[in-house]
């Protein structure tokens, strides 16, 4: 409502001088509420789509879940952390590759505090995740009884399709000491086929076929009825009709599984002796008897010894506590008290539910190895309950890396205090991180030193002795060869770009000519030529345990082509007005580059290089083409184990989460970096 | 600065002083373009010399010869005894003597004020660390912003920057000083910060040579003027005469423009 006083050129609206009244938006176009509307419901077509991403997406983490814990054999990774995360390097590596893991985590403690601040928050973060590390398989280990395993008796041949088992009478497992063994005639599962059919633990092969047989007998029972259903109705074809009657004339139900073995109805000797066959303890049992107890002495191997006597035509299923698969691993190992002997094979054996571990010791009988129960044999046929899940699955692996992690984080804590520490001692008022800055750069050109030593090692014995290159694996070998290419691609590509921006015509097209070739060509196929090449051009790269720096050779001279393009664009993005300056105050050419013009360029293409080093993290995984068994290779390695034939599915899953976290937070510090300003122009 | 406090600048002697600046017969040209043209000109010590004309007229081009970011074809520059040649030792000679103060202050982003102005006495005339800060303190001191020298250039205002950039300058204590539309990226009030600066220096006796169009900084301070026009020197006289009686049609011309 403008009246045309208020037009007038002159007058001055006094409504302008008042303070303006403020008042609150309408409850609607603010806050949580308001964001939904307006981004999820916004229109027809927008609620549709967040109905059905919502849908997808619930059901494709439900199924996922739902095959981690009910289907998923993780025993294939928890079982092999160790290979995932250093390979099949020799025992001494295990201290050496978690000291540099530590002295790693230290460096980044000191950057943290020279770069950033950790708020309380993360700290709180942090313990409580720890605590929750501890508490949790400690709760589970608590409150979820392991399932017990079920091993027949007996000497009776049980046939399940085309399989015959026979029961061993003898069985070797390992032990803690003080740990208290159960053995008793399984309850309530030999009442009846369908009993025997949900038998879902750990179990030996014989239990397994008797499982299996049961479960057939069943199927056919089933089908016989579906087949005279169909039959008696009127739905079929004349043609199916025929197929139908045929099928069910060859389909015979087998007698009773528990009739026909005599499932627990015979008394069975149970014995259990200890690694030198002196037996500890003894019982006659039956489904009416006390089971019997008995707490081991030590750590080691006991033998357990059960047969049903005097009858052959009857099997009992022992429901044991205490008696659980073992897998055996091996690997050379020198004497570190007498050097002339070679390395000697050493054997040892885990017990998958909780990675208790025993070296050596395997009773032999006849000349044999002593059977035990494999992971193999301990095969779910149906959904595994969520409590198996915990207490087999979780519990395990949270054990195995709490420890670690707890140390990891340690570490890092005290990079962190110590260097705020001495920054608080010796730092000025006016530069307040200049200690802790210097520090971490010194941390920076020691880690290679440092961990050159303790991967490769540097004396023929003693705790810092060689290591077989050829062995390193997993986790370690991804690492090393994506920080050697970063590290190593650093100057090479540096010089690249400066070469090609060069005056000289020998250098700048010998620049532009190496990267384009090199950018020209994929990475397996630069992998192959080094691997294959590189042994004419120097002789000494010849030998099969060098394979693990042709490879680093490759990937440096791969990535610094790229790194030269990034730091190229760079150069080129600088404004021209900064070398003028610099020339106009009398730098010389390299004092420019070295001063002005490359700190500048490499801070503006921050965000590419981390991008570019996460892709080279990533594209180490191709080395696994030319054998090299870094983390991706692992995967194809547990394959290959007996116990984890062809288990490809968790594996992967595994190394992705892993690949994951790395990614992740290389990404993260490089988005800090952009966001704390030390790009072109710094603003602090 | 206060500009009050600046006593008028007495006028340069010409005669007598061997010249710093000597340039006969200059040619340049970018590809076919012929951009200077018989330049010859000649600067006495202590002497300030503005040089003005229309846009394109080789201004630029022509300072940046006498510290070498151009390298003219034709004709020789002599600056404080030494020819400018291919020879890079002479280049590189000559560089110490100038300092060059730009439109665009080409502040270095990455270093903060101290390091900007420090970089080039520690590196090219390899000062001590401590004499550099301190003189660098002085520098800062003298253009006005002491308080400023541990920021980032980002973090500063245009007429600041300007002024770290032409502390810059002084601390490599150079005989001659290039000033190339100091305040043309400027806002009008800062405008005035920055010519505080530049009169004072011209006060203290330092050999300028000074693209501007800033008349009143020519009328004030310059002991000649230099009107450009395509390439050629075309009219030069103290500012009295410039801006009272030029002679040429082209330099009438221009001053009417932006009069
Ligand atoms: N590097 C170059 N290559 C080609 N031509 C150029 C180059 N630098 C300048 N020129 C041309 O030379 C001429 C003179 O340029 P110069 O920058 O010296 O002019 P100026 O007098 O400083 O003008 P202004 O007042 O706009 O700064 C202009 O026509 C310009 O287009
Ligand atoms: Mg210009």
């Amino acid at each position: 409502m403008t009246t045309i006083q208020e037009r007038r050129p002159g007058v001055i609206n006094e409504a302008y001088y008042e303070e303006p009244a403020t008042k609150p938006p309408p409850l609607l176009a603010v806050g949580p509420l308001a964001w939904v509307r307006e981004n999820l419901f916004g229109s027809l077509m927008d609620t549709c789509l967040t109905i059905a991403g919502t849908l997808l997406v619930i059901g494709v983490i439900w199924s996922f879940l739902a095959w981690a814990i009910s289907w998923a054999n993780w025993f294939s990774v928890t079982l092999n952390l160790r290979l995932f995360m250093i390979g099949r390097v020799e025992q001494f590596m295990d201290l050496r590759a978690l000291v540099l893991a530590l002295f790693i985590c230290f460096i980044l403690g000191v950057n943290l505090a020279a770069l950033a601040r950790v708020s309380r928050r993360v700290w709180g973060a942090l313990t409580i995740t720890l605590a929750l590390l501890y508490l949790l398989p400690a709760l589970i280990n608590a409150t979820v009884p392991l399932p017990p395993t079920y091993l027949a008796a007996g000497q009776i041949e049980i046939v399940s399709g085309s399989v015959t088992e026979v029961p061993v009478p003898t069985l070797g497992f390992i032990a803690h000491s003080g740990e208290t063994i159960t053995i008793q005639v399984a309850h309530g599962i030999a009442d009846s086929d369908a009993a025997l059919e949900k038998l879902n633990s750990f179990t030996d092969r014989a239990t397994n076929a008797i499982r299996n047989a049961a479960e057939n007998r069943l199927e056919t029972e089933a089908r016989i009825a579906e087949l005279n259903t169909l039959l008696a109705g009127d739905t079929l074809t004349v043609r199916q009709r025929e197929a139908a009657s045929s099928e069910l004339a060859s389909l015979e139900v087998p007698p009773p599984v528990n009739e026909a073995l005599a499932v627990n109805q015979t008394p069975v000797d149970v014995r259990i002796l200890d690694a030198n066959f002196e037996p500890l303890a003894s019982a006659t049992l039956t489904t009416d008897t006390e089971p019997l107890t008995i707490a081991v002495p030590r750590d080691g191997w006991y033998i357990l010894e059960k047969s049903v006597e005097g009858n052959d035509s009857s099997v009992d299923i022992l429901a044991i506590n205490g008696v659980y698969p073992i897998l055996e691993r091996n690997f050379l190992r020198s004497d570190p008290t007498d050097t002339n002997a070679g390395p000697q094979r050493v054997y040892q054996y885990c017990r998958a539910t909780d990675i208790f571990m025993v070296e050596g010791g395997r009773p032999r009988i006849d000349g044999e190895d002593i059977p035990a129960i494999g992971i193999i044999d301990h095969q779910y046929k149906n959904a595994r309950p969520f409590s198996d899940y915990l207490i087999l699955m979780l519990a395990p692996l949270l054990n195995q890396i709490q420890l670690p992690v707890a140390l990891f984080v340690a570490l890092t804590a005290i990079g962190y205090s110590g260097a705020r520490w001495v920054d608080r001692q010796f730092s000025p008022a006016s530069k307040p991180r200049s200690t802790s800055r210097r520090a971490a750069t010194w941390l920076w050109i020691v880690l290679p030193v440092v961990a050159f030593i303790l991967i490769a090692g540097i004396m023929p014995n003693g705790p810092l002795q060689f290591s077989d290159s050829q062995l390193w694996g997993g986790l370690l070998l991804t690492m090393l060869l994506t920080a050697v290419g970063i590290v190593g691609a650093f100057p090479i590509g540096i010089a690249l770009a400066l070469g090609r921006r060069s005056s000289l015509p020998v250098v700048s097209t010998f620049s532009t000519l190496y990267i384009e070739v090199v950018r020209g060509v994929p990475l397996v196929t630069v992998l192959f030529m080094s691997m294959l090449l590189v042994p004419f051009v120097i002789p000494s790269l010849g030998g099969p345990d060098t394979a693990p720096y042709r490879a680093m050779v490759a990937v440096t001279l791969f990535s610094a082509a790229y790194l030269a393009e990034n730091v190229r664009g760079g150069l080129q993005s600088l404004p021209p007005g900064q070398e003028e300056a610099a020339k106009a105050l009398g730098l010389a050419g390299w004092q420019i580059t070295l001063y002005i013009t490359l700190p500048q360029a490499l801070r503006a293409v921050i965000p590419a290089l981390v991008g570019q080093f996460i892709s080279l993290y990533k594209d180490t995984s191709l080395v696994a083409i030319v054998g090299l068994i870094d983390l991706t290779g692992v995967t194809k390695n547990v394959a290959a184990q007996t116990e984890f034939q062809s288990l490809l599915r968790e594996t992967y899953v595994f190394i992705s989460v892993i690949y994951f976290i790395f990614s992740y937070v290389m990404s993260v510090v490089s988005r800090r970096i952009e966001a704390s300003g030390s790009g072109a122009a710094r603003r602090v | 600065m206060n500009a009050q406090k600046i006593e008028e600048k007495p006028k340069t002697e010409i005669a007598g002083d061997e010249p710093i600046i000597i340039c006969r017969s200059v040619n340049k040209w970018f590809g076919e373009f012929h951009v200077l043209r018989d330049v010859s000109v000649e600067v006495a010590p202590k002497e300030v010399v503005v040089v003005i004309g229309p846009s394109g007229s080789g201004k630029s081009t022509f300072i940046r010869c006498i510290n070498r970011l151009e390298e003219h074809q034709e004709g020789q520059i002599i600056v404080d005894g030494m020819e400018l040649s291919h020879d890079v030792r002479n280049i590189a000679a000559v560089r110490r003597e100038i300092g060059m103060v730009f439109q665009q202050f080409n502040l270095f982003p990455h270093l903060t004020v101290l390091q900007n102005i420090t970089l080039a006495p520690t590196k090219v005339r390899r000062r001590s660390r401590d004499d550099a800060d301190t003189k660098a303190m002085q520098l800062l001191e003298r253009v006005g912003i002491p308080e400023q020298a541990n920021k980032y250039p980002g973090q500063l205002s245009g007429g600041q920057q300007q002024r770290v950039a032409i502390a810059r300058a002084l601390a490599m204590e150079p005989k001659i000083m290039l000033f190339d539309e100091p305040t043309s990226a400027l806002d009008p009030e800062m405008i005035k910060e920055v010519l505080d600066v530049m009169k004072e220096l011209a006060h203290s006796g330092m050999t300028m040579i000074v693209v501007t169009h800033e008349m009143g900084f020519a009328r004030e301070v310059a002991d000649r003027v230099l009107f450009f026009d395509q390439g050629r020197i075309v009219e030069q006289g103290t500012p009295d005469y410039f801006f009272e009686s030029a002679q040429h049609p082209r330099t009438k011309l221009f001053l009417s423009q932006i009069l």
